[in-house]
């Protein structure tokens, strides 16, 4: 497993590069972001990614988080943009894959599911990409 | 050399140090697209032709200005449009999260892109944004007088070089845009394309709307030509989690 920090690999050197254009166009209008998530929910999630969905209308990313407090090992899920838009924004099915230790940070589902909406996606070589969301009514990632 | 000069000289050998060891810190401005250069397109009658992917600008919000967006700050809304307004939650039922039919403007609206076809009869609206498409006369025909849709009854006509296309007869179960700003079913929308030059749509959308507005109000925009973009399938349905397992609540229509 890949320790955070370890050589870049080229596809997250090439979404790293794509970073200030995903910044610029971002996102999915599928749905109103205030219609699932909850703005005042901030999270911050450092895991191991166990799947990832290519399908629209979002990217779903899976995780197991190593919770605080003897919460032990928990799977969350986490929204990201439309393939389309990231692919045209350098990402690929192949930019994250099982076993990438990263950080999602975004905010939490309004009904308390170990679900969110990722802003911000921490790679394991540090580098932070926008993951696209969302509406436009939702809040700007995070500065890091 | 005096020491504030060297310390400058310093400064500049160090910054370009970090530009050459660290190039992709300079990623933090975006390339900007550049679109081919030349004129405006002309159909072989002579009309002005918009053919083409085009990247629209993002507006989730239609009161807001954004990037080659310019809105409309204060509504001016009814007291009708304003309890519409005030009342709305998208928790409480989320068509487009629901797959259902975004509708003209949120169409519009979309970071997707759009291709238009264009004949002398037809101008067609292909939008990426879950495969939806609007097909415009453009003839001199008369609004249809079908039951009212999702995307409304659309026609077009030519005022010099400007293309100006009139829809009404909407269902009312859309929004304007993301925040979910209201309309009714007297919405009569206007929008008009002109084509500065090849690289270019001038656009501009009027919402006229008597219910909701007092008087119409506009959006300006400009599309940029992606001939380095195709369009891509986009199926809504797919893989809709957030509203199978209930985070998005689907509106009914009885």
């Amino acid at each position: 497993m890949e320790a955070p920090g370890s050589n870049m690999k080229p596809t997250h050197f090439l979404i790293g590069a794509a970073l200030a254009v995903a910044a610029a166009q971002s996102v999915s209008a599928h749905h109103s972001f205030a219609a699932e998530f909850d703005a005042n929910k901030p999270v911050s999630l450092k895991g191991t990614v166990t799947k990832l969905e290519w399908l629209n209308p979002h990217i779903w990313v899976y995780l197991d988080v190593m919770m605080g407090d003897q919460g032990g090992l928990q799977p969350w899920q986490c929204e990201g943009g439309a393939p389309n838009v990231l692919t045209r924004n350098g990402w690929s099915r192949d930019s994250l894959k099982p076993g990438d230790q990263i950080t999602i940070d975004g905010v939490q589902a309004k009904d308390g599911s170990k679900t969110c909406n990722a802003r911000l996606v921490t790679l394991p070589d540090g580098r932070s990409v926008f993951a696209g969301s969302s509406g436009g009514d939702a809040p700007p990632p995070p500065n890091r | 050399m005096n020491p504030v000069k060297t310390r400058f000289a310093a400064s500049l050998l160090a910054a370009l140090a970090m530009a050459v060891v660290f190039p992709l810190l300079a990623v933090g401005q975006p390339q900007e697209f550049r679109p081919p250069v030349g004129p405006a397109p002309r159909t072989p009658s002579g009309k002005v032709d918009f053919s083409g992917v085009w990247q629209k600008a993002y507006v989730p919000d239609m009161t807001k200005d954004g990037r080659n967006q310019q809105g409309f700050p204060d509504l001016p809304f009814t007291a009708w449009g304003e309890a519409e307004w005030k009342k709305y939650d998208a928790a409480d039922g989320d068509y487009t999260g629901a797959c259902l039919p975004f509708g003209m403007t949120r169409s519009v609206n979309t970071p997707e892109p759009m291709q238009i076809m264009q004949s002398d009869k037809y101008f067609t609206f292909l939008f990426e944004q879950n495969s939806w498409f609007a097909v415009v006369p453009i003839d001199g025909r008369p609004h249809g007088k079908g039951i009212p849709t999702w995307f409304g009854d659309s026609v077009g006509h030519w005022e010099g070089d400007t293309l100006v296309i009139d829809t009404v007869n909407f269902n009312g179960k859309t929004r304007l845009d993301t925040v979910g700003h209201p309309h009714s079913d007297q919405l009569h929308l206007i929008q008009r394309f002109s084509r500065p030059d090849l690289g270019h749509i001038a656009y501009e959308v009027i919402v006229d709307d008597p219910k909701t507005f007092t008087k119409p109000w506009k959006n300006t925009r400009t599309f940029t030509l992606r001939p380095d973009w195709e369009m891509m399938e986009y199926s809504c349905e797919e893989n809709n989690k957030s509203l199978w397992e209930g985070r998005i609540k689907a509106p009914t229509y009885r």
